[in-house]
């Protein structure tokens, strides 16, 4: 090898073990300080392409892919039900079935899987983000829940959300307010292995959801101070 | 260990070794965190769906970088790519190099990656991020070895190039012909 081919193999792949390279490397100073130089090169190169990860990604992936399992479990076991019932239900009335607008507990359930990352937040955010988001709304909130650990404005089906996510000792509650919704009366339901309680406000609805609904009256009650004032 | 834990503690495995590779990766490709991290969980999905087709664990991560780059050509066809090219790039670009909050060297750099032709960036990412052979990244890309060589040599002339320093001589005198 001499230095032309060296010095092109240096520019082609600088970490290359190869006999004869590192012989010309010990046999000529020169392409052994442009060696030193391309290593370095190389050092900086993969330190910059090395972008931080988000904190909890192998999380995320296991906790959608889990997600994913159960509904697809679930969604084996309804099936059958369901052709059964969907074809009685042509043979009773003669007519097409029309499609209904999806129930609250399942657009919400949905939402939060298709937003699954969401539930790996654990670090509180500032108070003013969570206020802005209400705001970006039109709706005015009071005292805030402490511990906040996300928010985001979300499309939930027709309705417009404000997307709150609460850790707590039991496991994460996820909270979405659903501005110009307004059920009838407070619900708890249970869907896709999920607990979730429905509060109905003035302007809205609250949804609380968790596998755990330990905490829900408590969260409730802070929730029902911070939106007295919705407008 | 029944087969069903079996599996799931092998792409539990995959997960926690290769996302961290797969989401630089997918950055690179679509220069936008969040969309890296979509990729990133998109690819994961569809590799737990197929995870009977893995026979050579030790080609894992090749595997799931054609499924991510399968899924962020779908993606580029969805979104407008994130990335210039290089012939685009304004001058505005050189100045923000230059600016305090850029005046970092690894984010010089970063500047100069994005800046790269995607037909040049990409064989680079495989060889360093991904510590693929010429073989092996003339296989994912579906190029010859020889065209790989090019790419991989004119990225890093191209880099040095842009980043200046006493390289950028050698690179020029040893250029491929």
């Amino acid at each position: 090898m001499n230095c032309v081919e060296f010095r092109r193999q240096l520019l082609l792949d600088p970490q290359v073990d190869d006999a004869q390279f590192r012989q010309h490397a010990s046999d000529c100073m020169r392409c052994a300080e442009a060696q030193q130089r391309a290593l370095g090169f190389e050092s900086a190169l993969r330190s910059a392409l090395a972008v931080p990860v988000p904190a909890q990604l192998a999380e995320a992936i296991l906790l959608r892919q889990t997600t994913e399992q159960q509904r697809g479990r679930q969604r084996l076991r309804r099936g059958g039900a369901l052709l059964a019932l969907a074809a009685g239900v042509v043979l009773a009335f003669g007519v097409g079935l029309r499609l209904q607008a999806q129930p609250l507990p399942e657009l919400v359930v949905a939402h939060l899987q298709r937003e699954a990352f969401v539930l790996t937040q654990t670090q509180p955010i500032a108070e003013e983000q969570v206020r802005k988001a209400f705001a970006n709304l039109g709706v005015r909130v009071g005292e805030l829940p402490a511990d906040i650990s996300f928010v985001a404005c979300c499309p939930v089906g027709r309705y417009s959300s404000v997307h709150l996510l609460m850790p707590q000792s039991n496991g994460p509650v996820t909270v979405l307010y659903l501005t110009d919704d307004q059920h009838e009366a407070r619900s708890d339901f249970i869907r896709d292995g999920w607990l979730g309680r429905s509060v109905p406000f003035a302007h809205g609805t609250l949804v609380l959801l968790a596998h755990d609904a330990g905490q829900f009256d408590q969260i409730e009650a802070q929730w029902r101070t911070a939106l007295q004032s919705a407008t | 260990m029944s087969d069903v834990s079996g599996r799931q503690r092998q792409f539990e495995a995959l997960v926690r070794s290769l996302s961290g590779d797969l989401f630089r990766y997918g950055y690179w490709l679509c220069g936008d965190e969040a969309l890296a991290h979509d990729l990133v969980q998109e690819t994961f999905l569809r590799a737990w769906r197929a995870l009977d087709h893995l026979r050579d664990t030790g080609a894992a991560k090749a595997w799931l970088i054609t499924i991510l780059r399968r899924e962020h050509a779908r993606l580029y066809e969805r979104k407008m790519p994130q990335f210039a090219d290089v012939d685009e790039v304004d001058v505005v670009d050189e100045r923000d190099a230059h600016m305090p909050e850029f005046a970092g060297e690894e984010n010089v750099i970063r500047n100069a990656i994005r800046q790269l032709d995607p037909k040049y960036r990409e064989p680079l990412l495989l060889q360093v991020l991904g510590g693929f052979s010429c073989e092996e990244i003339a296989r994912e890309l579906a190029i010859t070895p020889a065209a790989v060589m090019t790419q991989v040599f004119r990225a890093r002339q191209k880099l040095k190039a842009m980043l200046g320093g006493e390289e950028v001589r050698e690179a020029k005198i040893h250029e491929l012909r």
